[in-house]
């Protein structure tokens, strides 16, 4: 356990750091830079130089590549180029409402299609096609729709119609009511598309368990179906669907930001289209660290979560 | 975040039975305070004058700072602000005189004509990398015989210098104290002579704003503006029509326009505020013929394509100047839809069967509906034109370096010098200036600095006349659009007189019962 973790540590390690440099040339090799895009139509290419010297980009890139490892190395991740704030701290303030949108969209994700799967594998089993198409079949479409579109369908229902959620407002975690109101419909939203993956994932895994000679020997020893579904069937069926959570839960910590700027959600998905529009290149550069750390470690976790289902998995 | 699995199912699963409680109800307002709730549509940047940019910043800016003049929000007209009234005989030696008793906000003591000195100083010295220090280069020495009068002198005549001098970027003025104080924080710690104080900000979500109670004109009517920042705009419109905001500063969308009047909510507007430009790159060989110029000036049918796709966000422009300037002339040419005509320009200039204009354009949109209607009317005329989309940044700095024939320019001005001088004069050509079409005439060089430099009145409209006529027969840049800007608000939401550079000054603001 220890060697693994250690070389899990050290795969992590030369993850980060590839991720890191690859990010940083990539938005150099990208036109434009924090100088150009800050200035919209009103400023001269003169003043534009003189500001891209105090900033330092017109020395060489390796020079710059050098500077910024260093600072890394020292854990320094500078300020935004237009703001001049520090990057970690408007990231550790953004990702409280990230993380609450990406559980909720799990929890509320895990709860609807699990159950809904398991159900869908059962009646397929058991010969009754027409609720299998169904569920499967609703899945499919709430899959497909796009979620701007599914955003402002939700705003319009649920916040003009009815008036059940504002649509603005402002967001803080010191007040988690308001924040459960604010991000109640995104949620809803993203799960849309997450219910159908994971209804599908589920369905599959267990209708191929339900075959299993254990299930039959359970179902022999007289115990109720639904025992059997759940306690038998579901468990030994849950390895891939706990891969396909952890790996959405990473993935909706960066899907999160279509409805973060149609909601008005200042999570880390706004920061990395602001850093990104505005070519801020450390901004990118740690956001996109961040996204490479959380990844890993979710990695990682999933693969604990493993042996809790199946204890032949070793390490 | 403390959220334990258990309250979060709960709340999730238990979320319907609190909708109908107070829960729902719509954030309190202090019943005895006036606050107003204002649409904010992007992340903000700063109110450093020296370094603002974009218009939404500026906005704020102006409510917090004062400027020797200022414009009046309903007739544009330049007023007076700081300084209570000016005199000059040459537009070389200008003497303010400036109001007594003008308070700082938070504590900062009674404005003087130090502060105008140290602030005009602040931006033209170079360790500020002020990109408006430009602006201010005419100045040759700042005095104050008195603590309530200023002489500026200035190296040569400038008939506009109180546009220069007017509340926006380098004419803001600032306290050498509140500077100094804040460090490498200026942009957030703003402090000027306004109606209003920076209170609070949230870069991502909010910026409060609390009246300057010792304010020289007296105490506005409304003590808070709270700016909440809403990015989308169909977000924004529903969030008014919910009542969650009082106030939407810009909204960008024709169909959002239509709901919210159809609604009965206040359009306040304002029209013509900025000319939107074709920048034609004269280095191109095909473009320096300015039969080609004026061919495809004559080929888009303009007024057609805004009353088609955006008749409230958009009019049609026929000059490089608007007609509220005061040095606007009736008199320059106008290119009328005339396909026949562009048809007949291009076989003189020996592009009978047409030829390819290559046209930069931005991604942010996609193809616009405009950039869809321009690629039809020219084919008409026998010109193919291919549309190159790349995103901002990009087209920013193709656009300074020349890489383009056709590209655009919106630039929201008052002063007619700070449009005529960054387009046309040779001192601005691309990539030092803002003259995108390489643009160098000296006879209209000669012409504008007459303009500029001329105290008499009527041979300054002449002279300015003169420019226009010339820059629209040339026609290095050809007028397409002009935008109007509309801040929806509720009824009861008074005094939004939006200016000409897309600002409200919200000491005017109030809200009635």
């Amino acid at each position: 356990m220890l060697t693994y973790s250690l070389k899990r540590l050290a795969q992590l390690f030369v993850t980060v750091l590839g991720v890191v440099t690859l990010v940083f040339f990539t938005m150099r090799m990208i036109p434009g830079d924090p100088i150009s895009a800050m200035a919209g139509d009103n400023l001269s290419g003169a003043a534009l130089d003189q500001m891209r010297t105090q900033m330092g980009l017109n020395e060489s890139l390796l020079m710059q590549y050098l500077t910024y490892l260093g600072s890394l190395a020292v854990l320094d991740f500078g300020n935004t180029v237009t703001t001049k704030l520090p990057i970690i701290q408007l990231i550790l303030d953004a990702l409280p409402v990230t993380v609450s949108i990406a559980v909720g969209t799990i929890i509320l994700t895990v709860l609807i299609s699990i159950p809904l799967g398991t159900l869908a594998a059962y009646m397929a089993h058991k010969g009754h096609k027409t609720l299998d198409n169904a569920i499967t079949g609703v899945a499919m479409v709430l899959d497909l729709m796009p979620s701007f579109w599914t955003s402002l369908v939700c705003l319009l229902i649920f916040s003009l119609a009815l008036g059940w959620f504002p649509a603005s407002g402002t967001v803080t975690i010191d007040d988690p009511v308001q924040l459960m109101r604010r991000i109640a419909l995104p949620v809803l939203v993203l799960s849309m598309a997450q219910i159908a993956t994971m209804a599908r994932i589920t369905r599959t895994s267990v209708l191929e368990v339900l075959s299993e000679d254990y299930v039959r020997t359970a179902r022999s020893m007289g115990w109720s179906e639904l025992r059997v579904l759940f306690r038998h069937a579901l468990k030994n069926a849950a390895l891939p669907i706990v891969t396909v959570v952890g790996l959405s839960f990473g993935n909706l910590l960066n899907g999160t930001v279509i409805v973060e700027f149609i909601f008005t959600l200042p999570g880390i998905g706004n920061l990395l289209v602001g850093g990104i529009n505005s070519r801020d290149y450390q901004m990118v550069q740690t956001l996109i660290l961040f996204y490479a750390l959380i990844f890993v470690i979710i990695n990682f976790a999933t693969d604990l979560v493993y042996r809790v289902f199946d204890p032949r998995v070793q390490f | 975040m403390k959220m334990t699995r258990r309250s979060w199912v709960t709340s999730l699963v238990a979320g319907t039975m609190l909708l109908g409680t107070s829960l729902l109800a719509p954030a309190t307002a202090l019943a005895q305070e006036k606050a107003l709730i204002v649409r904010f549509y992007d992340d903000p940047a700063g109110f450093d004058p020296a370094n603002i940019f974009r218009i939404e910043n500026e906005n704020i800016a102006f409510n917090i700072f004062s400027g020797l003049t200022t414009y009046d929000g309903v007739t544009g007209e330049l007023i007076p602000d700081l300084a209570e009234s000016w005199e000059t005989d040459d537009n070389i030696t200008w003497t303010f005189h400036l109001r007594k008793g003008v308070q700082w906000q938070q504590g900062y003591g009674e404005f003087t004509a130090e502060d105008v000195i140290y602030s005009f100083n602040r931006i033209l010295d170079p360790a500020t990398a002020s990109p408006y220090a430009s602006e201010l280069s005419g100045i040759e020495s700042m005095e104050a015989p008195d603590p309530h009068t200023l002489v500026i002198t200035l190296s040569a005549a400038n008939g506009n210098f109180l546009h220069t001098v007017a509340n926006y970027h380098q004419g803001q003025i600032v306290k050498r104290e509140a500077i100094e104080a804040a460090g490498d924080q200026v942009r957030w710690k703003p402090v000027g002579t306004g109606p209003y104080y920076l209170e609070s900000i949230d870069v991502n979500s909010q910026i409060v704003l609390k009246r300057h109670e010792d304010y020289y004109k007296g105490p506005a009517p409304i003590e808070t503006l709270d700016f909440q920042i809403i990015k989308d705009d169909a977000t924004a419109a529903i969030a008014l029509r919910n009542g969650e905001i009082d106030l939407l500063m810009r909204q960008g969308r024709e169909e959002q326009l239509q709901t919210l009047e159809a609604e009965g909510f206040k359009m306040n507007t304002v029209g013509n505020y900025a000319v939107s430009l074709k920048v034609l790159n004269l280095e191109d060989p095909i473009l320096q013929d300015v039969r080609v110029r004026q061919a495809i000036a004559h080929a888009i049918d303009y007024p057609s394509i805004t009353a088609a796709i955006a008749p409230s966000l958009q009019a049609p422009a026929y000059s490089i100047l608007l007609p509220w300037m005061d040095v606007f002339s009736e008199a320059a040419p106008r290119y009328e839809y005339d396909p026949e005509k562009a048809r007949a320009l291009l076989a003189e200039a020996g592009y009978a069967d047409g030829f390819t204009l290559k046209v930069l354009g931005t991604s942010a949109q996609g193809v616009s509906e405009q950039q869809q209607f321009e690629i039809d009317y020219l084919s008409q005329v026998g010109i193919n034109m291919e549309l190159e989309l790349v995103d901002t940044p990009t087209y920013n700095q193709r656009r300074n370096a020349g890489d383009f024939m056709m590209a655009g320019r919106l630039l929201p001005a008052v002063n007619p010098d700070m449009i005529l001088f960054s387009y046309l004069h040779p001192d601005n050509l691309a990539p030092g200036g803002l003259n995108g079409a390489r643009y160098d005439n000296p006879e209209l060089t000669s012409t504008l600095e007459a303009a500029q430099a001329d105290a008499d009145p009527q041979t300054r409209m002449e002279l300015y006349a003169k420019v226009q006529e010339i820059a629209m027969t040339d026609l290095p840049y050809i007028p397409a659009t002009a935008s109007n800007v509309f801040w929806p608000g509720k009824q009861s939401v008074t005094g939004v007189n939006i200016n000409y550079l897309a600002q409200v000054n919200f000491w005017d603001v109030d809200i009635e019962d």
